[in-house]
């Protein structure tokens, strides 16, 4: 036993043979104790009954009991006054914690720097179900919160390892981070990617700040804290997995025409065009020939030719798809097929894909202290081909206690990712591609080389995506992590604790990619380049916290202060090499490479900063009825001038618990009723470049070097101003106010907890546009701007037991803000972004007054149906502006849209208005949970409401002359024509204009609300007397449904548009849909 | 004694807080990473490099610009605004250019925003330059004149630019501490003074083959005159540079026999070099924003060699004015008459014969056509090399597209379309010819005048520039006949001829051959609306052109508007100051 022991101290693996061996050599009697999982304490006088039986005793002072004469995996049940019983396998009841009936009110909640019960929680503080959220077979914790918590918003991508968009009560920043802070087992971080779900113990969110702002500087965004499960009582072994299958959506999900109707659509684009300039249409096209319909040829390339045609002979056929020059290049004699059927290109680059998660853990913990050890192995294989997420992660943590005052330990996670991805959010990834790329083209030519948009067919520039895909797969990448902390804990005089937690993360990535030459495109790169990059780096936080603890009578405090001291450094680089004999990836490498080997600039920087921070923290209450809260933190940051490097964080919170008070007593409805409210401010610093105060001058290869020389080859070394410091910047102030109440009623029948808050940015950090005067140096950020945003946090659950053995569980959360711009600069009224393919400015236009990355443009008020129409709107514009040659619309035509002139009589750029926001008016989740007997299940249902998407899809779908690519069936069938005016895409023509494609309108604003059946799933509990048998204490099958279906009224893909930043997201140009999922899988414990 | 032992414990970690804590001063000082403040640039050395980051500017790229819509070729507003060439490709592709194209500019197109920060950013480095050089101490008298002078040379140019775009911009200087200053002041006394500074302070040869003289700044001087009409006051400075002047390296300014010189990157910074941006290829930047990325559009599209974008297409108007009458001259005013057979809506499998008339060949160094070698790539092929012939016509781009033979040197295929070493001239020695003859005329001297124009036009006439016939049409590389491509006649002026009796007259030929002779390099709209015709010229270029194209039938230019392009809006929102706008919008544009 005592080698035992000794073993599991020193290596874990060893300690969970030893454990099994001995858990099978169980004999039949049962010695065990139980504790108040609250404060760990002994519980005396429960009862423990041998459950079907009438074998009973009771604990005694210490909490421990005795039962002897047991059967084999026989199950006590143990019940006590003020306390929730529980059942418990007769082989695990050594160490027994039983939660007091007050359950989780009385919960012990980790928050800033100390815990508390969650009753006793003054601030806005939401306490995740951590095994609920883990019923979400997503990869990362963020992505699974999604619907779980009020307040927090999230958006997820289909992508895998995609990060979703998380947003805790909204923006608090215009063009920096709006990411929270994480703080895993008191380290504060900004990524939780990596970390393994299955290890986390708990899970809080810190809303207001009240509760966040003792995180100072770092705590504006909200914090979310987490810490990581510990081994307790006896040694216990899970294997938790799951293996199912992703399905996308194909079968020509864009309702893309079939290669005829692309001819038709161009024939009748051509007749359009020319009824409206009023001449004879002339039909003419290389591959459809020149008659009155259009003609599929057999071959696109050569163009236009039919079988049997003397070009078209294998014999001539030469493509050499590894070519290295350009007079190889120019030789190339493509043969290629009319796909005559149609390729769809969509099913093309997705198939079915699996995904799979295996996790192992080992814990266990005595007087002496604990330890748990887990592995995890996740891999999501895309459904797009080449993309995937893999994750391994090992876990180590561990605590020892010296004696009862003093206590050791360390967290520990190594992690390693290989999770190649593509952007998400542009036109030229490869589901743009997909719907680009016309269909009259196959995947391959007549040998099996790529086939593509290249020659003088009018096929359009979109890319192979197949082929864009397929040459991605020899690319590799790996990033690592290891991450934790080593802490020390030392009991002293009585109330005083002392901690010391020294922890960080070191990290490092490489990669490797090759860019093939093509040559099945339009537009075709001619140069081979293998690429590769490197970085790595740390970050440290030294926390030393004393904690003083008293209890007068009904006074009970709480002090505590602290520093905290934080660094980090780090560094990156990208290289380039080209010209490579052989593209073998084997042989391949940055030195064998004929070119010149070049750094790119984006993919190379170093940067170093640290924080040190003063803490200070009180929670006092009285008789548990009133209760206070104030913290207060003093920041110092290295991205700051000396003058005004430190920024106070003060923060004020208080309850009163109405339902302790005698005039509410009475009420046997009523178990708990607690009013909140804070005050406080908090800080950002994140978006902040280090070198925010300096005034520098900067070197660039390609924006200051110059060939003074004329050598045609070479460049001389220049520079330029890099940027205007700011000495001047300070700390930005984000005032919170938070009013809310807690309610249980019923026992527990229906909890309601709702928080009201505004806060009020001011003095934010904004890097101000200067004036074109000013030169294109970088920005400082100044400390200008200023925004409001307002909520509504409202969840409520029920918990109620029909009968012993079915039961149920409800949660629902509603996250509803409004977010409004006050101020933004002087002559910065607004900022754009996203001109995509408008060029003027931008279609999202972040500006005073209006949300967050709201859509901007002309909205169209129906269809110019006549000519007469046009000449009344012009005989107005003209006595508007009183100019004789005023029109009301630039390229006003019949069949084209007529916009809203806002009055003014004529159409001019002032135009333009808000066409909407990707904001929702308010999201929604509904968590049903149950039981019967050992059937559970759980449905997750997860909704948006009144939010819009800027489809951009559409400017190449529906507009014949947005480039000579794939078109949808709207265009065709859809669009407006003198006996079809009740269209929905206006008349299809040769040219585009202002009228039509040419400006950012309200044609590509549609509503983006949905309601998703998130999560389905249905498990099943073994309590045979096989498992017994087995040493198994739990074992549950599931099978889980994701994403079954969805209601949108949107016509894209998917209304649920992940990526982009705070201040431009919401535009889908082929965004990586979100995807059904089919899972099966156990929980399986020993 | 435990109590004790923890008291120590804590104590020591109490005391080590606290001396972290004092000493978080020197903890949070970090210092500025990956760049220099200025008293490290304050010397000889670090201003010659601020120097160059200011020429750096001249190529439009990476300054806050966009990549074509700050090219420094003006190809945008100075030729395809001006009816020299269509934009191209397709309706769909850049469309803020249909708008410029067609007359219809408005303040929020971004590409003028593009344009104007490109070049204040070049101010700005200039302006860096004067006033670093003054804080420098180690620099010699002589030294620091030159680079003061040379700063100011490429402030002038910058400003110059800026003036012809958008007439009324705020001047701003190494003395300005604020940016927000109105345009209300005119400008040409101080770009005229920044020129005139460095043509009296600069030597006669440069220290790089690629920093400007005395002679570049005297040219620049005058031409900065002549837009101004100062006719008398530019003649003598013309005089100077056409008679004494010399190219950076000291070669005496002339034409070189072969006109395709000026575009060879292989015979760059020539005699005819007076100011040019030099460009480069393969040069370790991993793109090809130091090699003409601002013309990476402006090439042959379908299955060309070249594989991008198909832009900036000539005109049937600017290809009908190389006609050439029986004399070797141009058809002043009837060069429309006659439409130079094209291959507008040939396949190019169909059979195709060229123009047979008489030609000025410089139209087959400027404008790619059918049947007529494209330099050394074959002959163009026709309607399979262009994108959209019924929107923007059968030609094709010349003067940016480098040559086969030696385009492992000279192009740059690191990027989606071809990056090239062709140098962009600002001013070359014909232009000062032309525009010599320009101020001569205006001052009377017709003969002087004639002589200027005839120094151009006899190098256009002589064989080393005109285009000859593949010896093999299948191997374009094996070179070329001694037949010419096309039936090629240019001559001079004669003595006496009636052409150059009246100024009228003589300046309508000067003014017709800047547009022959500078074609496609970005100068004709400035040069249009400068002589005051911008407004009968171009819209009389939409009447004719508008049968042959669909891109430009809503073109329109109006007089006293169109003139110069709008300040962009958004430099109008950002000029506010306390709540009040300081720049003024151009006329019409309001």
């Amino acid at each position: 036993m005592h080698f035992t022991r000794l073993a599991c101290r020193a290596m874990p693996v060893l300690c969970l043979l030893f454990s099994f061996l001995f858990s099978q050599a169980q004999n039949q009697t049962v010695t065990g104790k139980v504790f108040n999982d609250a404060d760990r304490k002994p519980i005396p006088g429960v009862t423990v009954t041998v459950k079907g039986t009438k074998t009973a005793t009771v604990t005694n002072e210490d909490g421990s009991f005795t039962l002897r004469g047991l059967d084999p995996g026989a199950v006590l049940q143990f019940t006590s006054v003020g306390f929730q019983s529980i059942e418990v396998a007769a082989s695990r009841a050594d160490m027994v914690s039983m939660k007091s009936s007050e359950s989780i009110m009385s919960e012990l909640v980790v928050v800033g720097y100390t815990s508390q019960k969650k009753r006793d929680i003054t601030g806005a503080v939401s306490v995740v179900d951590v095994e609920q959220m883990n019923k979400q077979p997503a990869p990362t914790v963020t992505d699974k919160l999604q619907g779980q918590v009020s307040g927090v918003t999230i958006t997820t991508s289909g992508s895998p390892g995609e990060p979703p968009r998380f947003r805790i009560r909204g923006f608090n920043s215009l063009t920096g981070s709006n990411d929270p802070l994480f703080v895993v087992d008191g380290v504060p971080t900004t990524s939780i990617t990596d970390i393994n779900p299955n290890d986390i113990a708990t899970m809080q969110i810190l809303k207001d700040a009240g509760a966040a702002s003792i995180y100072g500087s770092r705590a504006s965004n909200g914090v979310v804290i987490l810490t990581t499960r510990r081994g307790k009582g006896k040694t216990r072994i899970s294997y938790d997995g799951f293996y199912g299958t992703q399905q996308p959506k194909i079968n020509n999900p864009y309702h893309m025409l079939s290669p005829i109707d692309q001819a038709n659509l161009k024939w009748m684009a051509l007749k359009n065009t020319a009824d409206l300039a009023g001449i004879p249409v002339a039909y003419s096209d290389a591959l459809y020939g020149s008659g009155s319909s259009p003609v599929l040829p057999d071959y696109i390339l050569p163009v236009g030719k039919m079988e049997g045609d003397p070009a078209v002979n294998p014999s001539l056929y030469y493509v050499n798809p590894n070519y290295t020059d350009q007079a190889d290049y120019a030789k190339f004699y493509r043969i290629t097929k009319a796909n005559k059927a149609g390729t769809d290109w969509m099913s093309e680059i997705f198939n079915p894909a699996p995904i799979q998660s295996h996790n192992i853990s080992a814990s266990g913990g005595s007087e002496q202290g604990s330890y748990l050890f887990s592995m995890n192995y996740f891999n999501q294989q895309g459904v797009l081909s080449n993309t995937y997420n893999k994750r391994y992660t090992l876990r180590s943590n561990s605590q020892y206690n010296f004696n009862k005052n003093i206590r050791i330990g360390e967290n520990l996670a190594y992690s390693i990712i290989d999770n190649p991805r593509i952007t998400i959010l542009d036109e030229g990834n490869a589901v743009s591609m997909a719907y680009r790329q016309q269909p009259i083209i196959p995947v391959y030519d007549i040998m099996g080389n790529y086939a593509g948009t290249f020659g003088p067919t009018g096929l359009g520039q979109a890319t192979n995506p197949v082929a864009a895909r397929q040459r991605t797969a020899n690319n590799k990448g790996l990033g690592n992590r290891l991450f934790g902390n080593v802490f020390g804990e030392v009991d002293f005089l009585k109330h005083f604790t002392f901690r010391t937690s020294f922890g960080g993360e070191y990290f490092s990535f490489r990669g490797n990619w090759f860019d093939y030459p093509t040559y099945e495109n339009q537009e075709n790169g001619s140069t081979n380049a293998y690429n590769e990059n490197s970085g790595s780096g740390f970050n440290w936080t030294w926390t030393n916290t004393v904690t003083y603890t008293q209890s007068f009578g009904e006074h009970n405090i709480k002090l505590l202060a602290g520093t905290e001291a934080y660094n980090e450094r780090g560094n990156m680089l990208q290289v380039k090499n080209t010209d490579y004999f052989s593209f073998d990836p084997d042989y391949t490498s940055m030195i064998t490479g004929a070119g010149n080997p070049t750094v790119n600039t984006d993919g190379t920087d170093k940067w170093s900063a640290s924080l040190y921070s003063l803490i200070a923290r009180l929670d006092y209450n009285f008789a548990g009825k009133y209760l206070i809260g104030a913290t207060i933190r003093r920041d110092g940051s290295s991205k700051f001038a000396p003058a005004n490097k430190y920024g106070v964080f003060p923060a004020f919170s208080a309850a009163w618990r109405l339902s302790d008070e005698q005039f509410l007593k009475g009420l046997s409805w009523l178990n708990d009723l607690k009013l909140r409210g804070s005050w406080g401010i908090m800080g950002n610093q994140l978006g902040l470049a280090a070198n925010n105060q300096f005034t520098t001058f900067a070197s660039g290869r390609s924006s200051s070097f110059y060939d003074v020389n004329g050598t045609s080859n070479s460049l001389i070394l220049g520079f330029q101003q890099g940027r205007y410091g700011n000495p001047n910047a300070k700390w930005e102030a984000q005032k919170s106010s938070n009013i809310g109440f807690d309610a249980t009623l019923w026992n527990r029948a229906l909890e309601i907890s709702a928080d009201y808050y505004v806060k009020s940015v001011s003095d934010m950090l904004y890097p101000v546009t200067l004036p074109g005067t000013a030169g294109a140096a970088d920005v400082p950020y100044v400390n200008v701007a200023k925004m409001r945003t307002a909520g509504l946090d409202l969840s409520l659950g029920s918990h109620f037991d029909v009968n012993k053995d079915l039961g149920f569980d409800i949660t629902a959360t509603v996250t509803t803000f409004k977010n409004k711009i006050q101020y933004i600069a002087d002559g910065n009224t607004y900022f754009e972004d996203q001109g995509r393919r408008f060029n003027s400015g931008g279609i999202i236009r972040n500006m005073v007054g209006e949300s967050m990355s709201s859509f901007y443009g002309y909205k169209i008020v129906g269809f110019w149906n006549s000519q007469a129409e046009i000449d009344a709107a012009n005989e107005v514009a003209r006595k508007a502006t009183n100019n004789p040659d005023a029109v009301y619309q630039t390229d006003a035509a019949v069949g084209r849209f007529r916009y809203d002139d806002k009055g003014a009589g004529i159409v001019t750029a002032d135009s333009r208005q808000i066409l909407g926001s990707p904001n929702p008016d308010f999201a929604y989740g509904l968590n049903l949970g149950g039981q019967w007997k050992d059937l559970d299940f759980s449905f997750t249902f997860y909704g948006v409401s009144g939010a819009q998407v800027w489809n951009q899809v559409r400017w190449w779908t529906d507009f014949y002359p947005s480039f000579a690519g794939g078109k949808s069936q709207t265009a065709l069938y859809d669009s407006w024509r003198p006996d079809h005016m009740n269209a929905k895409a206006p008349i299809q023509e040769n040219a585009g204009s202002f009228s039509t494609n040419g400006a950012p309108n309200s044609y590509y604003v549609e509503n983006g609300s949905y309601l998703r059946l998130r999560n389905m799933q249905i498990g099943y509990s073994f309590n045979g007397e096989w498992t017994k048998k087995l040493g198994i204490s739990r074992f549950r099958a599931y099978v889980q449904g994701v994403n079954l279906f969805t209601i949108t009224k949107y016509s894209g893909m998917d209304p649920e548009i992940g990526g982009g930043d705070a201040n431009s997201f919401g535009v889908d140009e082929g965004a990586y849909p979100v995807v059904k999922q089919f899972l099966l899988g156990i929980n399986l414990s020993f | 004694m435990k109590k004790t032992k923890y008291l120590i414990t804590c104590s020591v970690l109490l005391a080590v807080s606290i001396t972290l804590d004092s000493c978080s001063k020197s903890f949070l000082e970090k210092p500025l990473l990956g760049a220099l403040t200025e008293p490290v640039l304050a010397n000889e050395k670090g201003v010659t490099a601020i120097l160059i980051g200011a020429y750096a500017a001249l190529d439009g790229q990476n300054v806050g610009g966009g990549t074509w819509e700050s090219s420094p070729t003006n190809w945008i507003y100075g030729s395809v605004a001006a009816g020299d060439a269509h934009k191209g490709s397709d309706a769909g592709d850049q469309p803020p250019i249909n708008l410029i194209a067609t007359g219809q500019s408005n303040p929020s197109n971004g590409f003028f925003n593009a344009k104007w920060r490109a070049n204040y950013e070049g101010i700005n480095r200039c302006n860096n330059v004067l006033i670093v050089a003054e804080q420098a101490t180690d620099i010699s008298a002589e030294t620091k004149t030159t680079l003061i002078a040379e700063a100011r040379f490429l402030r002038g140019h910058y400003y110059f630019d800026l003036k012809k775009m958008f007439n009324m911009v705020p001047w701003i200087d190494e003395t300005t501490t604020d940016m927000k200053t109105p345009n209300n002041v005119d400008i040409w006394p101080n770009i005229e003074a920044d020129f005139k500074f460095a043509y009296e302070n600069l030597g006669g040869t440069a220290p790089a083959v690629g920093r400007v003289n005395k002679w570049a700044a005297g040219a620049y001087l005058a031409k900065t005159l002549v837009y101004q009409k100062k006719f008398s006051d530019a003649i003598p400075v013309f005089t100077d540079v056409i008679n004494n002047g010399t190219n950076s390296k000291g070669d005496k300014y002339g034409l070189p026999d072969r006109f395709e010189d000026n575009f060879d990157p292989a015979q760059k910074n020539n005699k005819e070099t007076v100011f040019a941006v030099q460009m480069v290829a393969n040069a370790g930047t991993g793109d090809i924003s130091s090699g003409n990325a601002g013309e990476m559009l402006n090439f042959p599209y379908g299955d060309s060699p070249f594989g991008c974008c198909g832009f900036y297409q000539p005109t049937f108007d600017l290809v009908d004015s190389y006609r050439t009458d029986a004399n070797g001259l141009p058809y002043l005013d009837t060069y429309n008459s006659e439409v130079v057979k094209s291959d507008q809506g040939i396949e190019s499998d169909a059979a195709f014969t060229p123009y047979t008339g008489a030609l000025d060949p410089r139209l087959d160094w400027t404008a790619g056509r059918r049947g007529i070698p494209y330099k050394d790539w074959g002959n163009h092929p026709g309607k399979k090399w262009i994108r959209d012939q019924n929107f923007s016509g059968p030609y094709a781009p010349k003067k940016n597209v480098y040559w086969q033979a030696t385009q492992d040197t000279y192009s740059d295929r690191i990027s989606w379309a071809p990056g090239s070493a062709i140098n962009i001239h600002i001013i070359r020695f014909a232009d000062v010819l032309l525009l010599a003859a320009e101020a001569e005329a205006q001052a009377g001297s017709l003969t002087t005048a004639m002589d200027y124009v005839n120094r151009v036009r006899e190098r256009a006439g002589k064989k080393e520039s005109a285009v000859y016939t593949y010896v093999d049409n299948s191997a374009p590389l094996k070179g070329f006949t001694t037949t010419p491509a096309a039936n090629y006649n240019v001559k001079t002026y004669p003595t006496g001829s009636p052409v150059f009796a009246s100024k009228e007259s003589a300046l309508k030929a000067i003014y017709f051959e800047r547009k022959l002779e500078l074609a496609m390099e970005g100068h004709r709209y400035f040069d249009l609306a400068r002589w005051g015709i911008a407004a009968t010229e171009i819209n009389k270029f939409y009447a004719f052109e508008k049968q042959f194209t669909s891109d430009i039938l809503q073109g329109n230019f109006t007089s006293g508007r169109n003139e110069y392009f709008p300040i962009p809006q958004a430099q109008v929102d950002l000029s506010t100051k306390n709540g009040e706008i300081t720049l003024t919008q151009n006329p019409g544009y309001q």
